[in-house]
């Protein structure tokens, strides 16, 4: 009787998976992830926060910075608006939260009010008005990559550049970049 | 053992075999059942997406988009296939913000590797290749990114367009062959030369003029009758370009074996050539000069298809199942003329039989495509005064056109707009598009304000 269950069940196993395996699931993606944006932001408002020479500028009253969504210079991966905002919306918002007293922070109206709109999705506070703010510093970012598909991998090794820069003599007052290697393996199917 | 002792065990034994043949019938009845099941379930999601595709053809895009939204949410199989084809109604309705949602998920899942690992492959293989999920084909793949650089275009996002043409450029290397990559990968990008001319438009927008120049060389080298399109200073002194999607691409269709391979149709031969295309600013013919060339055929694309190992698989287990039916058939029929016919050899005649039956049903070819694939697309880059504008497209030689009127041409900087033909959707439309609530199409009929 159990040679004849077997069969069964293994259809029966088989269809369960396949009925549950979902399409966003499976698979291995070369895009930057939340788990990316997590860490990355963290690792930039840490060394943000702990830097001599931003510290020194902050001594003499909050640095007033603007941020500027991310510029997409990647090769082969997009970054649709929201999360251009956010990789420099979470700096800003680790800043706030551990360093209120060394920062006042503003967006560029574009982002602030697009932001503004996403703010439920993302779970992001967009801060202050840009309109009541005159910002001194920018907070950018602009990522890179170097990105190569061929018929059984795609790899991507991203290059993710933050600076803070004075904004009237466009010294660049700090800057640190995060770097990560993405790989995907095509299967038999894909 | 006596007499009786071996009656009651034959009877036994003859007892036995008559249940276990009913054990069989009963778990193969239940199997069917259960696939049965799954099988109305997805036709019915099925016909759901050919209704929402039937109305993009008909050129109700607000009413194709209705119905593909609820489809497009489902993880399943045809998640990037309805995603693609949501894309291309709300592209069509000038819903930008849902065609940039659902293209980018299709992207997601295409640019992933090992969407179909594991259980997925196994049942694609073995039981039919519609349970795998649909990536479609290099060209479907390309055509995808395209569109998506399309919306960015629209919106005048030139990097994100930029990476979106950049990728499509990537999805036609899965026509190369292993043996020599490098080489197949040029010549595959020179039948895709259409996201090259947006990705040198794009650099020469991003302020890359080095970029740009050697990316409209490389244009002209591939395809050197697009050489005046892919002219640097005519790109940089336009300020509208028109997308013209023309036509639908090849249909895939069964071929060899009850179709157990899968072949597209027409062919370039019997497809008939593309007829050439026309542009009226304000009432009149708008000056061309030599721009007016279609960038690509997907239905000369399509046929660069490389024999996918699946395909062979198929064909292997068509030839079994048809081996084992004929095998189980002529085993039943030399039991019958013995005159041996037993319990037991019926439940293995009718085993085989099963078998083959399943074996050759489910090798039948995986159909899916994305019907909303345009045969080819037009680029026109025109210079224009700014204000507002109608401008007609139409292709003479098949009587197919669309107008809009009040079309915004901005003092400063470029404008797209994307133009859909369709034999049923021929407008005048006045802009700016209304939500996709209105009339068919999702436009407002410069007719209706009358």
């Amino acid at each position: 009787m159990a040679v004849r269950i077997a069969p069964i069940a293994s259809v029966l196993a088989l269809l369960t998976i396949v009925g549950c395996a979902s399409a966003i699931k499976n698979g291995q993606s070369t895009a930057l992830t939340g788990v990316d944006l997590v860490s990355m932001t963290d690792d930039m408002a840490g060394k943000i926060g702990s830097d001599a020479a931003v510290n020194a500028a902050a001594a003499n009253g909050p640095l007033k910075i603007v941020v500027l969504p991310v510029v997409n210079e990647l090769r082969a991966e997009i970054i649709p608006a929201g999360q251009a905002n956010a990789f420099t919306g979470r700096v800003r918002v680790l800043m706030a939260k551990h360093a209120p007293d060394r920062f006042v922070w503003c967006m560029n109206r574009d982002a602030f009010y697009d932001l503004q709109r996403r703010e439920l999705d993302l779970g992001i506070d967009p801060g202050p008005s840009p309109d009541r703010v005159q910002p001194e510093y920018a907070l950018t970012a602009t990522f890179s990559s170097l990105t190569d598909e061929t018929r059984k991998r795609r790899d991507t090794f991203y290059v993710c550049a933050f600076q803070l820069t004075n904004l009237k003599s466009s010294a660049v007052l700090w800057a640190g970049s995060y770097e990560v290697k993405k790989e995907a393996v095509k299967g038999f199917l894909d | 053992m006596n007499a009786d002792q071996r009656r009651w065990k034959e009877g036994r034994v003859r007892c036995s075999a008559s249940r276990s043949s009913f054990n069989y019938l009963r778990a193969s009845a239940f199997i069917c059942g259960l696939t049965l099941l799954l099988g109305c379930q997805s036709s019915k999601v099925e016909k759901e997406g050919r209704r929402g595709v039937q109305d993009y053809l008909a050129g109700n895009y607000s009413g194709a988009a209705n119905k593909l939204t609820p489809l497009a949410q489902q993880t399943d199989e045809n998640y990037v296939l309805n995603n693609l084809r949501l894309g291309s109604a709300a592209l069509a309705a000038y819903d930008l913000n849902t065609a940039e949602a659902a293209f980018l998920k299709a992207w997601e899942v295409i640019n992933a590797g090992g969407v179909n690992s594991g259980a997925r492959s196994v049942a694609a293989v073995w039981i039919d290749e519609k349970l795998k999920i649909w990536k479609g084909e290099p060209y479907e793949r390309a055509l995808a990114s395209f569109d998506l650089g399309l919306v960015y275009l629209m919106r005048n996002d030139f990097n994100n367009a930029r990476a979106a043409f950049e990728n499509a450029l990537f999805k036609l290397r899965d026509y190369a062959s292993d043996k020599d990559e490098k080489k197949d990968y040029t010549e595959q990008e020179s039948t895709f030369v259409l996201a090259h001319v947006l990705l040198g438009r794009c650099w020469q927008r991003l302020g890359r003029e080095d970029l740009a120049r050697g990316t409209f060389d490389t244009v002209t080298k591939l395809r050197p009758d697009l050489a005046p399109l892919a002219d640097y200073d005519r790109q940089a002194g336009t300020n509208v370009l028109l997308v013209v999607e023309y036509g639908y691409g090849p249909r895939k269709r069964e071929d060899f074996d009850n179709g157990t391979t899968m072949a597209f149709a027409p062919t370039p031969q019997t497809a008939g050539q593309i007829p050439p295309v026309r542009v009226l600013v304000d009432g009149r013919p708008y000056p061309l000069a030599g721009t007016d060339r279609p960038t690509i055929d997907t239905i000369a694309m399509a046929q660069d298809r490389r024999w996918q190992s699946i395909d062979t698989i198929r064909v292997t287990k068509s030839v079994i199942g048809t081996g084992l039916i004929a095998g189980g058939a002529g085993y039943g029929l030399y039991r019958l003329n013995e005159g041996r016919m037993r319990a037991e050899d019926a439940a293995i005649v009718g085993g085989l039989v099963a078998v083959g039956a399943l074996l050759r049903a489910s090798s039948n070819a995986d159909l899916r495509q994305w019907e909303m694939a345009p045969r080819t697309v037009f680029l026109l880059p025109l210079t224009l005064p700014p204000g507002t504008h109608d401008v007609t497209v139409d292709f003479p030689a098949v009587g197919v056109g669309q107008s809009w009127r009040g079309l915004v041409v901005p003092q400063y900087g470029d404008v797209t707009y994307y133009f859909r033909m369709n034999r049923w959707v021929p407008g005048p439309f006045v802009w700016p598009p209304n939500s996709p609530a209105a009339s068919p199409g999702g436009f407002v009929s410069a007719d209706a304000l009358k």
